[in-house]
């Protein structure tokens, strides 16, 4: 990003400011405060074509066809949202996570608009963060499934088992101690745990990672995400650092690897390197990918013993977190499907400052101009990285 | 063909006509070039060494049907001699070694150590492919030695190796849908047998289930013997380890002392009477349960393989693969048997009562219908789990072919035996793998020699 901004020439300075300008008109305008949010329709950026419909809930016919249990769905627990967490996070405060819109035509989808957009990195290789998610709801155990087949014969439960999440729950406690295991059933068993309970976003070290490439074309799932996956839902993946890997018994190897990944990515909360990779995740867990991915190391030979380990909770709902997600991944996030009124949720520092601002300016590219960073003109995009920090609520503050 | 009907015919026309005749009815079907079979002016012999399918039933149709009506239409006295699968690997290496007996071996899994005693199989693929379209992943991955570019067999059909579990049983725990993954497998495994008494029955004892469970679970933790281009790896990195400390973990929690002592097979009785809650095995156990215990049949389900951190993903139970030996002495029979035997993969399905999937796709079109409404099945719709199977069952030798390194330390047993190893207790975790390194790598310095 910097380097955008120190060789731009000089003209992007005058665009950034009309940009700059024009976007505080813009973003002024659907301010998503509370009192205005008891139904309000997707306010429109003038800058693009809109074309791409915002995530809107599905409804309880579309669930129950998909073998869900609507019943279970709509509790407390599984904070289906639209009956449940209107404030609270990812809503900062005064800011609400959903809205009542009758804007929308799709059969399959009910009037609840979602504004909270959880941003993560796609699962491609790339680690490129482009990924955004809506939140609608959490599953803790197989009572959300019904057990019926949906028209393609298909059980969810089989479907959503090819489809990570992978979530990084912090591993520092509030007193400055390392948890190298999760407490419950992925744990081995020793404290100190860190807690599975929550995968809100206050208790993420880092942003998301979402496999939403998998398909069969290519043989890495027996399904596609957006083919098969219909209701958008994912298997959460917990991944953490082990106590060979970080903290008082951490080995040299799992030392130097973390110093050079954090280099590359930069560091989450915990003062652990950001995992952006399905490569870098396997190979500081034990495994022979593909090539290194760690800068610095050459050949294959990945860490012995492993840096990192990672588990699913319990599908009887033993753990008391969440197992599942419902929250589809925008197909195409471009052109209208991250409206003015959406909010970005991701992992903040203390002071406020996003983890990665990279996903913060890909976020307000596409919801001030339609489109990714990458394909804009560089006085939108300055005008867009200026906004970091700035207009977004910090959610985890 | 002239009208030969109340005349004189000559002994030339009595020829011609009888090529004739025999052409039309040989019409439909493939021959080599030259058709030697065709031009045997005497009776041939075809002896066929087939592993013993799981259901009995299903040998009796293919000695007593399948092979005498090919052999009736060839003029070929058929032989059909059927080897248990535990004594396949003794009795294939017997003949390998004398250079004589059988013409057609049919194992089990890829043979790929006998690539140099076998023929190229290219040309039956290509015949086959005129009627019934490529091979597909399976087979070609399962058969191919891409060192040499030739096929070292050929591949009819296959049986994947999905989760059988008591669908009542798990629903004590909360999992009426069975683990779904290997995480989940420990936690309500140990759950279950705190509970109920019930142990989870994975089979460990070496045997050609525990070869396919233990190897499917080694894939779905990211492990591996061999990798894509054959080096052994089965020590690099914390894998392998990772998974034997899951399996003792999982058999101290979830496990019975009696899963270390199954013979072959071990682990469809005990589920058929009920001792174990879940195994891993081909539909033939499901079959074996609708047959002997309709009761009992009605609550096992079947899903896909378990996740693990490379995702849902398993070998095949048996990847049904022929050979022609160099030294039989009716080749052209068995080449074409084989060729024919495409042309039967519907009856072979039907027979085998579903358990032996097409590797030619075409020739079962309403599979996935016919998984949709079972007629043995309770429910109906039971065998649907198996419709993505293809997508998740990887070839033996995965990420790689089916090579020989592979295909011995399969029928050697090395991981097995290095998982049960840990589980008794004998050695630690890394010690073992450290072991089994040491045995995969001397498999590969032979190889190399050979």
């Amino acid at each position: 990003m910097k380097s955008i901004g120190r060789h731009a020439p000089a003209g992007v300075g005058v665009a950034v400011l009309t940009w700059g300008a024009l976007l505080l008109l813009v973003l002024a305008a659907p301010a998503t405060r509370l009192a205005a949010q008891t139904q309000t329709d997707a306010p429109e950026s003038p800058f693009f074509t809109t074309f791409n419909p915002p995530a809107f809930d599905f409804n309880d016919a579309f669930y129950t066809a998909n073998g869900i249990n609507v019943s279970r769905l709509d509790t407390p627990g599984a904070a289906r949202f639209g009956l449940f967490r209107k404030t609270g996070p990812p809503a900062p405060n005064g800011f609400v996570n959903w809205v009542v819109d009758n804007t929308g035509t799709d059969p399959d989808r009910n009037n609840v608009r979602i504004l909270a957009t959880t941003g993560g990195y796609i699962d491609d290789g790339t680690g490129a963060p482009t990924q955004f998610i809506s939140i609608f709801a959490f599953l803790q155990d197989q009572s959300f499934f019904t057990g019926v087949a949906n028209a393609r014969g298909t059980q969810m439960a089989d479907v959503v088992s090819n489809f990570e999440a992978y979530a990084a729950l912090k591993q520092i406690d509030s007193h400055g101690v390392f948890r190298p295991t999760p407490c419950g059933t992925m744990g081995n068993g020793t404290t100190p745990c860190f807690p599975v309970t929550s995968v809100a976003t206050p208790a993420l070290r880092q942003d998301w990672r979402f496999a939403t490439n998998r398909n069969p074309i290519d043989h890495s799932a027996p399904f596609g995400y957006f083919c098969d996956d219909i209701l958008g839902m994912w298997i959460i993946t917990y991944f953490w650092f082990i106590d060979t890997g970080f903290g008082p018994h951490q080995t040299a190897q799992c030392h130097q690897m973390l110093t050079a990944l954090g280099g590359k990515n930069g560091l989450t909360l915990d003062g652990t390197p950001i995992i952006k990779t399905g490569d870098e995740l396997n190979f500081l867990e034990g495994s022979v990918v593909g090539s290194n991915p760690i800068p610095g190391f050459l050949g294959t030979n990945p860490p012995s013993p492993a840096c990192a380990a990672e588990g699913k909770e319990d599908t009887g709902g033993a753990d008391g977190g969440a197992v599942w997600l419902v929250c589809p991944a925008l197909p195409d996030p471009r052109n209208g499907a991250i409206t003015l009124d959406a909010f970005l949720d991701q992992v903040h520092r203390p002071n406020g400052f996003p983890v990665d601002p990279a996903l913060t300016v890909n976020f307000l590219c596409l919801q001030i101009f339609g489109a990714f960073c990458s394909e804009l003109q560089p006085g939108q995009r300055a005008a867009a990285m200026q906004l970091v920090g700035k207009q977004q609520p910090a959610a985890a503050r | 063909m002239p009208d030969t009907r109340g005349k004189n015919v000559s002994r030339r026309h009595f020829v011609r006509l009888a090529a004739a005749t025999a052409a039309a009815a040989a019409g439909p079907l493939l021959r080599f070039p030259g058709g030697a079979w065709a031009q045997q002016a005497r009776p041939k012999t075809l002896r066929i060494a087939k592993w013993a399918h799981f259901l009995p039933e299903y040998d009796r149709w293919f000695e007593g049907v399948l092979a005498r009506e090919w052999g009736e239409r060839h003029d070929t006295r058929v032989i059909v001699d059927h080897v248990p699968v535990e004594e396949v690997g003794a009795r294939a290496a017997a003949e390998a070694a004398a250079r004589q007996g059988h013409d057609l071996f049919m194992f089990p899994w890829p043979p790929a150590e006998y690539r140099q005693q076998v023929i190229d199989h290219t040309e039956i693929y290509q015949a086959v492919s005129v009627r019934h379209g490529n091979v597909d992943r399976l087979g070609h991955r399962s058969t191919f030695d891409p060192k040499t570019k030739q096929y070292f067999a050929f591949a009819d059909s296959w049986m994947p190796a999905p989760l059988c579990y008591f669908e009542d049983t798990w629903a004590t725990v909360g999992m009426p849908l069975g683990p779904l993954h290997y995480d989940s497998l420990r936690s309500g495994g140990q759950r279950l047998r705190a509970k109920l008494g019930i142990p989870c029955g994975l089979a460990l004892a070496p045997s050609l289930e525990s070869n396919v469970t233990l190897h499917s679970l080694l894939m779905a933790f990211h492990g591996g013997v061999l990798d894509e281009q054959g080096n052994v790896v089965i020590n690099t990195g914390a894998r392998t380890v990772a998974a034997l400390k899951y399996v003792k973990a999982l058999y101290e929690d979830a496990g019975s002392p009696e899963q270390l002592g199954w013979g072959p097979a071990g682990n469809v009785p005990a589920m058929l009477a009920r001792k174990t809650s879940c195994t891993v095995n081909a539909i033939s156990l499901l079959r074996a349960a609708e047959a002997s215990d309709p009761a009992v049949a009605g609550k096992i389900r079947l899903s896909p393989p378990l996740a693990g951190s490379a995702g849902v993903m398993a070998v095949p139970h048996v990847t049904n693969c022929s050979v022609v030996w160099k030294f039989a002495e009716n080749p052209e029979g068995a080449k074409q048997f084989l060729t024919e035997l495409i042309d039967s993969s519907k009856a072979i399905y039907e027979r085998s009562l579903g358990c032996n999937f097409p590797i030619y796709q075409k020739t079962v079109p309403d599979l996935i219908v016919r998984l949709e409404n079972d007629s043995r099945g309770d429910p109906p719709y039971k065998y649907k789990e198996l419709k993505d199977a293809l997508h998740w069952t990887a070839n033996l030798g995965f990420p790689g072919f089916a090579n020989p390194v592979a295909m011995e330390v399969f029928n050697t047993f090395v991981i097995p035996r290095m998982f049960v190893s840990v589980v008794k207790g004998e050695l630690g975790p890394e010690e073992t793998a450290r072991a089994a390194e040491v045995e995969v790598k001397r498999i590969a310095e032979k190889w190399k020699q050979v």
